[in-house]
């Protein structure tokens, strides 16, 4: 009991006003989606979608100390999952979107028994021998068009209709992260990310743990795969399994604040802003983004939210 | 149906460029056996290795293998004070930091490289890439003959450095207990440094060997990353015998794979067997797996 205790401490729950922000930002937008231009829409689709991304990745990192290298593998199921229920089953695009995230949530538990077997990095190789293990055999096997890749056979949502959809991933995402970040589960989770070995000689199946938040990030991306599956109304595997996706998710948590709550939302407008600044640059842009990203992790090892919140802190000694 | 010439020469090719493949799983396995680092940036390494012996070749007119341990050279010159700007200052912040940095820097090289030189396939030309050679029913090409004898040298070598130096005793000491050691006078910081050297120096010559006897892009480092990974689990972290022969394992494995399904298969079944091998035997690396 002292043990959960000392853990509940130590969890600091956000103060009552901090809990406000998401859900009034996410209104906000959602009320402002009528008055926004396309150029806004497109921007904002690439945002929510990243930042889905990047909360089921800080859920996984962040919190449950399991670093991914393997987000293009769930995207790309997801996206290639509505893909194959739209057009073999004829399934709305909600049903499809669930079942990308489903599919995704079973690869995980699938190749769990592999990724778990050696703890510590071994899961970050194992997760990126996964991604490029499943992009190769897109390529190269004809079952799923091959390298040219498949076509939505109707014809995608408009964009407005696509922000929405964004808007709800984003919100379900903030409901998933606000229960498993504030709940015993979290409690759980934080002692097998800390000490795996300490949290099963207090009763905690480490496996169990690790499996559950491995399969929720997961399902998280396979939703956030599919919607973007749905609005490029095609899907290929150099470009849904490419490692760009893991790249950027892995840059946004980093940069804004790894296993913090607001890290992934300040890291995913700073990464959009840079992309869209170098947009002409793409090759630069890379270069760029992973330079930031070693000095973030040299310099800043918290990301921009935990800088601002050490200078916050300097400054207001007393608060 | 396939005749029997082919699947000989196949199978011979597989593992003698089994041997290339050990000797550029070695560079990793060392950094991680030594430094505890995870290098991904290994691939983007070993693609500079070739890049430099191709520019080395436009400069002088040297032959690519005569020039192999001048690539090598050059790149633990680069590689020292590589680490010490980026992987000495995140000694004792765990080994997530570094593994992320090195990741940070595999996608600045790999966009370099593409910003340099464009995402052009390039091969090494010397005139013994194409030469054919022949033993009864078997034919292979002459370079990954070449190839295999220069990469089991090399891999000797280091062997001997390990095993026979006081450099090398200073490196299993580091690698066995890095506090013991440096209480016994082991100057820890400078061994890590010269172990990535001379990890940064193997994934350059394996370069090299690649291209003459492949093609290789910016973004071709990546998958010679993973398969090198798939080595180093198959043959036990910092064991250099074993990773000879999970090397010619592998490049056996890729051969067969490449036979039944096709030459696109290459790399997924090693990458598969990598996946299978952490899933069922994973006790090759399980002393590494604990201290990580």
């Amino acid at each position: 009991m002292t043990v959960r205790n000392l853990d509940l401490a130590a969890a600091a729950p956000p103060r009552p006003m901090s809990r406000l922000i998401a859900p009034a930002a996410l209104l906000a937008l959602a009320l402002a989606t009528p008055l926004l231009s396309d150029y806004a829409l497109e921007i904002g689709f690439r945002l929510l979608i990243l930042l889905t991304l990047a909360e089921a990745w800080n859920l996984l990192a962040g919190y449950g100390g399991l670093v991914s290298l393997g987000t293009a593998s769930f995207v790309g199921v997801g996206a290639y999952v509505l893909t194959g229920a739209v057009n073999q089953f004829g399934w709305p695009y909600w049903a499809a979107i669930a079942a990308g995230g489903c599919v995704a949530a079973l690869l995980a538990l699938g190749v769990s028994k592999a990724v778990f077997r050696l703890r510590g990095l071994y899961f970050t190789v194992a997760t990126l021998a996964l991604a490029e293990a499943l992009r190769l055999f897109m390529v190269n096997h004809q079952g799923f068009g091959g390298a040219t890749g498949l076509f939505l056979a109707v014809d995608p949502p408009g964009l407005r209709h696509l922000f929405w959809i964004a808007l709800s991933l984003v919100v379900i995402t903030t409901a998933v992260m606000s229960v498993a970040t504030g709940s015993r589960f979290s409690i759980l989770l934080r002692a097998v990310r800390d000490d795996e070995d300490a949290a099963a000689q207090i009763g905690v199946r480490p496996f169990r743990i690790k499996l559950a938040v491995f399969m929720l990030a997961s399902f998280l991306m396979g939703l956030a795969g599919a919607t973007q599956g749905l609005k490029l109304g095609a899907v290929e595997p150099y470009g849904m399994f490419g490692v760009q996706w893991t790249v950027n998710v892995l840059s946004v948590v980093i940069i804004g604040g790894q296993g913090l709550r607001a890290g992934p939302a300040v890291g995913a407008v700073f990464v959009v802003a840079l992309s869209e600044a170098l947009a002409d640059y793409p090759a630069l842009h890379i270069a760029i983004t992973g330079l930031i990203m070693i000095l973030v992790i040299r310099y800043a090892p918290r990301g921009l939210v935990g800088l601002a919140r050490t200078r916050g802190q300097r400054m207001a000694p007393l608060s | 149906m396939l005749s029997v010439d082919v699947i000989a020469s196949s199978l011979a090719s597989g593992f003698l460029l089994g041997g290339i493949l050990a000797l550029i799983a070695l560079g990793l396995s060392v950094a991680l056996g030594v430094m505890r680092l995870v290098n991904l940036a290994h691939g983007e390494l070993l693609i500079c290795g070739a890049y430099l012996s191709s520019f080395l070749m436009a400069a002088t007119g040297m032959d690519p293998l005569a020039g192999l341990l001048v690539v090598g050279a050059v790149m633990a010159l680069v590689a020292l004070p590589l680490q010490r700007l980026l992987i000495a200052p995140l000694a004792g912040k765990g080994m997530e930091a570094p593994m992320m940095t090195m990741f940070g820097l595999s996608i600045i090289v790999q966009n370099l490289l593409q910003l340099a030189f464009s995402a052009d396939t390039r091969t090494l030309e010397a005139p013994y890439t194409a030469r054919p050679v022949s033993l009864g029913p078997i034919t292979v090409p002459q370079v990954y003959l070449i190839g295999f004898v220069l990469s089991v040298l090399i891999v000797g070598a280091v062997h001997l450095l390990v095993a026979h130096t006081s450099f090398g005793r200073a490196l299993r000491a580091s690698s066995a207990d890095q506090e013991a050691a440096a209480v016994m006078g082991v100057d820890v910081r400078k061994v890590h440094a010269w172990t990535f050297a001379l990890g940064a120096a193997c994934a350059a010559m394996g370069g090299v060997l690649i291209g003459t006897a492949f093609s290789f892009t910016p973004s071709t480092g990546g998958s010679y990353l993973l398969i090198s990974f798939a080595i180093v689990v198959l043959g036990g972290v910092g064991h250099i015998l074993g990773t000879l022969v999970a090397g010619v394992a592998m490049g056996l494995l890729q051969s067969v794979g490449a036979v039944v399904f096709g030459d696109g298969y290459r790399d997924l079944v090693g990458l598969v067997l990598f996946l299978l091998v952490l899933a069922l035997r994973p006790e090759g690396i399980a002393r590494a797996g604990k201290t990580g």
